[in-house]
Parts: C-alpha cells; sequence; structure tokens
C-alpha cells in the first residue's frame, strides 16, 4: 500500500467530543477533509451544528449530538446513537475539556467540588467516552483513541493542581489502553502547546508566542492535520504515545528561550 | 491524501537508505512526492548494493533520485554528498538520518576503539549530517530534519552500553538543535522506532522469538510503519512540531 492510501479515513466514523470549537472543531474538519463522518459532540447545540455545517460542506456526514461529557449516561447515548447512526465506531478522538471552576486557586482553596468538576471534565469524561466506545471497537477488531492532554499533563506551574493532576492522569489512563487493547486498538496522546483559537486576548496573555522557540502560537488546523495521523494507517504500529505539538517548547524549558551560552574549550583540550 | 501532507517539489536526502528503516522511509517520502538522494552508511558492498536498489526503486515511482555511497561518519564524504543532492536535485528541504551501526557486547570488554567508532557511526555521523545540511536549510530559512533513533535511547539494554548512550544522544542532539534553529524555519524531530524487522541489534532467532513475547503487538514493527511518521514530519502539516521524539513502537516504551 502505498503511503498516500494510508491517509485515507473514507469509510471511517470519527467521534469528536468537545467539537463545538477551537481544537475539536479543527480536529473536526480535518477529519472530514480525509474522507471522515463525524459525530460532533459537546454541551451546546448552536456550535456543533456550526461545526457539522463545516463537515457537510467538505461532503462528509455529521451527527451532532448534544452531551455533557462529565455525565456516564450522557456519553452511553451518545455512543448509542453513534452506532444506530452508523454501525461503527472507528475514531474516537477525547478532546472535550479545559478550564473549570477554582482551577488557579492555591491548594487549601480547592474545595472537594472544584476537585471533581476539574478531574470530571478533564479524565473521567474520556474514561466515560472510551468505556463506552471499547465494546463496539473490539467487536469491530479495529479502533483508535486520540486523548488530549497537554505540556500541562508532562509538566506543572505554581497552583496549577486540578488540571495538571487530571491531564498527567489522562497520559497514563492511555498507556494502559494502549497496552490492554493492543493490537486491535490503538491509543495516542496529543499533547498541544499554546493555541489561542484566533482569541485576541489569549494571543495578547501569551505574548504573541514570543516565548516559544518557533516565536508564534499554534494553530488550530496543525492540531487537526496531526489528528488525522493518529486516526490513520499511518500510525498503525503507534501506541501509547504522546505526539507534542508545541513549537520546541518542551523540547527545552529549563532555561528561558534565548538562552543560548557559547563556552569555548580550554586551551588544548 | 490532504494537500498539505505532499512532499510534492521537496528535495530529501536519507542517509542510511541501506537499512530496512532508512529504506521504508526513502520510500515513503517518494511515494509522497518527495525527489530522494540515499547514501549508504559505510563504505561497504552490500549496502553499496542495497543503496542501489533502493534508488531504482524510487527511479521507478518518477522521482530525482541517486544512490552514493559514503562512510557517514566521515565528515569530507558527508559534505560532498549533502553537496551533490542541493546540486542534482535542485535544493534540499528534507534531511534523514536514518544511521545504524548495531553493536551489543559486555561493557568490560568493550574496547575503546569500538566505544568511539559506536559513538561516532550512530551519533556523530548524524551530527555532521545536521551541521552540514542546516548551513544550506538556515540559509534558505526552512527544512526539517529528521533523526531515526532506537527505543534503546530511552530505555538501557544489557550489552547495549555504547549503542544506548549514542541512541539517548541522538534524542537530545535532536532537542537542542531543535531550540537551537526553531526561529530559523529549520525544524529537527527525531522518530524512536520501536524493535523493527531488519535492524541489526535483534540478534539471533532466539533472541527474536524472546522479544516478540515481551512486545503488546506480540511482533515486530514493519519497515513501512516507521515511514508514514517521516512523511508526516517532513511535510509543512507538522510546521509547529519540533524539538520532538515521536515513538513508533507498538506500545513497547509504556510497559513498567
Amino acid at each position: 500500500m502505498s503511503v498516500l492510501d494510508k491517509f485515507d479515513l473514507s469509510g471511517k466514523v470519527a467521534v469528536v467530543t468537545g467539537a463545538g470549537r477551537g481544537l475539536g472543531r479543527a480536529m473536526s474538519v480535518s477529519l472530514a477533509d480525509a474522507g471522515a463522518d463525524l459525530v460532533l459532540t459537546a454541551r451546546t447545540t448552536a456550535q456543533i451544528e456550526e461545526t457539522a455545517e463545516l463537515v457537510r460542506a467538505r461532503g462528509q456526514q455529521a451527527l451532532p449530538v448534544t452531551f455533557d461529557v462529565t455525565d456516564s449516561a450522557d456519553v452511553r447515548a451518545m455512543i448509542d446513537a453513534t452506532i444506530t447512526h452508523y454501525g461503527r465506531i472507528d475514531v474516537l478522538v477525547n478532546n472535550a475539556g479545559g478550564a473549570t471552576p477554582g482551577m488557579q486557586n492555591t491548594l487549601v482553596d480547592i474545595d472537594d467540588n472544584h476537585w471533581r468538576a476539574g478531574v470530571d471534565t478533564n479524565l473521567t469524561g474520556a474514561m466515560y467516552c472510551t468505556r463506552a466506545a471499547i465494546p463496539q471497537m473490539l467487536k469491530q477488531g479495529s479502533g483508535k483513541i486520540i486523548n488530549v492532554t497537554s505540556g500541562f499533563g508532562l509538566r506543572v506551574a505554581r497552583d496549577n493542581f486540578i488540571y495538571t493532576s487530571a491531564k498527567a492522569g489522562l497520559i497514563n489512563f492511555t498507556r494502559a489502553l494502549a497496552l490492554t487493547y493492543a493490537p486491535a486498538i490503538q491509543a495516542n496522546l496529543i499533547a498541544p502547546g499554546l493555541f489561542p483559537h484566533d482569541n485576541e486576548a489569549m494571543i495578547e496573555w501569551w505574548r504573541g508566542g514570543k516565548f516559544v522557540p518557533m516565536g508564534r502560537l499554534g494553530r488550530d488546523e496543525e492540531i487537526g492535520d496531526l489528528t488525522v495521523v493518529l486516526a490513520s494507517g499511518l500510525t498503525s504500529y503507534m501506541n501509547g504515545q504522546i505526539v507534542v505539538l508545541d513549537g520546541g517548547g518542551l523540547a527545552g524549558g529549563h532555561a528561558p528561550t534565548g538562552f543560548a551560552p557559547v563556552v569555548a574549550l580550554p586551551e588544548g583540550v | 491524501m490532504p494537500k498539505q501532507f505532499s512532499l510534492g517539489g521537496k528535495r530529501a536526502l536519507v542517509i542510511g537508505a541501506s537499512n530496512a528503516i532508512g529504506r521504508a522511509i526513502a520510500v515513503a517520502l517518494a511515494e509522497a512526492g518527495a525527489d530522494v538522494a540515499v547514501t549508504t552508511t559505510t563504505r561497504s558492498k552490500d549496502e553499496e548494493t542495497t543503496a542501489n536498489s533502493c534508488s531504482n526503486e524510487l527511479w521507478a515511482l518518477d522521482r530525482k533520485t541517486f544512490a552514493q555511497s559514503i562512510d557517514a561518519a566521515d565528515e569530507a564524504d558527508v559534505d560532498s554528498v549533502i553537496e551533490r543532492t542541493v546540486s542534482e536535485l535542485g535544493g534540499l528541504e528534507v534531511l534523514v538520518n536514518a544511521h545504524d551501526l548495531p553493536f551489543a557486547k559486555p561493557a568490560t570488554v568493550i574496547t575503546t576503539n569500538e566505544w568511539r567508532r559506536v559513538i561516532e557511526a550512530n551519533l556523530g555521523g548524524p551530527f555532521l549530517a545536521c551541521r552540514a545540511t542546516a548551513k544550506h536549510m538556515l540559509a534558505e530559512g526552512a527544512g526539517s530534519v529528521i533523526n531515526v533513533a532506537s527505543v534503546l535511547g530511552e530505555r538501557g539494554l544489557a550489552n547495549g552500553a555504547a549503542y544506548c548512550a549514542a541512541q539517548a544522544g541522538v534524542l537530545n542532539l535532536t532537542r537542542a538543535l531543535a531550540l537551537e534553529w526553531a526561529r530559523s524555519g529549520v525544524r529537527v524531530n527525531a522518530i524512536g522506532a520501536g524493535w523493527t524487522e531488519g535492524m541489526g541489534i535483534i540478534g539471533d532467532a532466539e533472541s527474536r522469538a524472546q522479544l516478540e513475547r515481551y512486545l503488546p503487538y506480540r511482533r515486530l514493527a514493519k519497515p513501512e510503519e516507521i515511514g508514514g511518521m517521516a512523511v508526516y514530519l517532513a511535510s509543512d502539516a507538522a510546521g509547529y512540531l519540533t524539538g520532538q521524539v515521536v515513538w513508533v513502537e507498538g506500545g513497547a516504551l509504556s510497559h513498567v
């Protein structure tokens, strides 16, 4: 098989959570460009309807399903709707997640509900979706799971306990999936760096990417392209792995970007 | 294939197309549209034959190509093949370092010369190629360097001291160069290949069988399963990806 054919997702059904905006929307559009039909899920119906229009404009089918990723009954209903509609699930992208109340609180100011909301949104939701989808993938004998972690799943920041813990948990959850269900199912992770999603305030907050080694922030479609790679036959032997897409941020990061000393060898060495 | 993954119009050099992974990467790059020059890693006759046959395969895909026999740890050889690539293919946007000199021996009996040779072949060679290629890529303000390393750069192996050290060196060479060239448009990444068919370090049938029992897939990777990732890393779709090691290893590194 030529490497070109491996990009083709024709006939594949992909479920993307958090598909209403930002990375989830870009992932959905890229998967549709590669030929997949989609299930688009999020809490906000109007937003997933917009994404659905973008998918249909590319000639692919879209099934928008409004749901709350932290509600396991909702999640089961979404997976059931997928199977009823398409009869299969080839790709599950656990992208839903993000900021929750109290995320930046100091440790002593994190109350139980803050902690539960953060972990439910950024870790447990992915478990619910995967748990619901796995039986269908096993029945098919194939499936690709793509979990979206973060640079904060690998490294941390001060007073960032909830999000970093949940995203780190997602990494080992994914590795355990990879080992348990190999070789039928592959489970891998994307760790995005700074992606402002065209939001001016975020671009400003991150100084336009001045402190990123490449000197710029990420573009949503770059995450979409990587999603296609991880959903496709290009990565048939890739399992339990993290791809960090961050303009070089995590390759260094122990000293400020731009720190580049020049040290000569001593005389005679 | 969505157009941002296409390598049409790009020129690539694959050092070490004489081994299974290098060859599969060269073929994948050509299938995705690139013109591809290929080399050996030593001047051995066997390697020359394999590199020539790889180049013939690329030629059959209607790509510009040539094969050259080089000592990939020799500065003059490396510099000359890079110059030839730029002049014959018309440029150089993608460098693949698929150097692989397998070596395993108890550490106490590794000679100093063996140590030097293994480090030079597996780590020094990629550095020489990066240095020479980057002079060209930095001037153009664009390029993608792909270093092929192994799971033995991340995990140790008894009797693998020299090889493991060199492979780990390749991973951090990748990260350091990526940061140094991040603002110049030159991306540097590594593919961390799992245990793959044709790798010299695997050893005899018995050690291979032992290995396969341990792997989550219960089989080695096929070289073409590494090639797809090289296409992505070489393409404009990976324009924000630098300084990373992408592991293609079937889950072997997830194991405790």
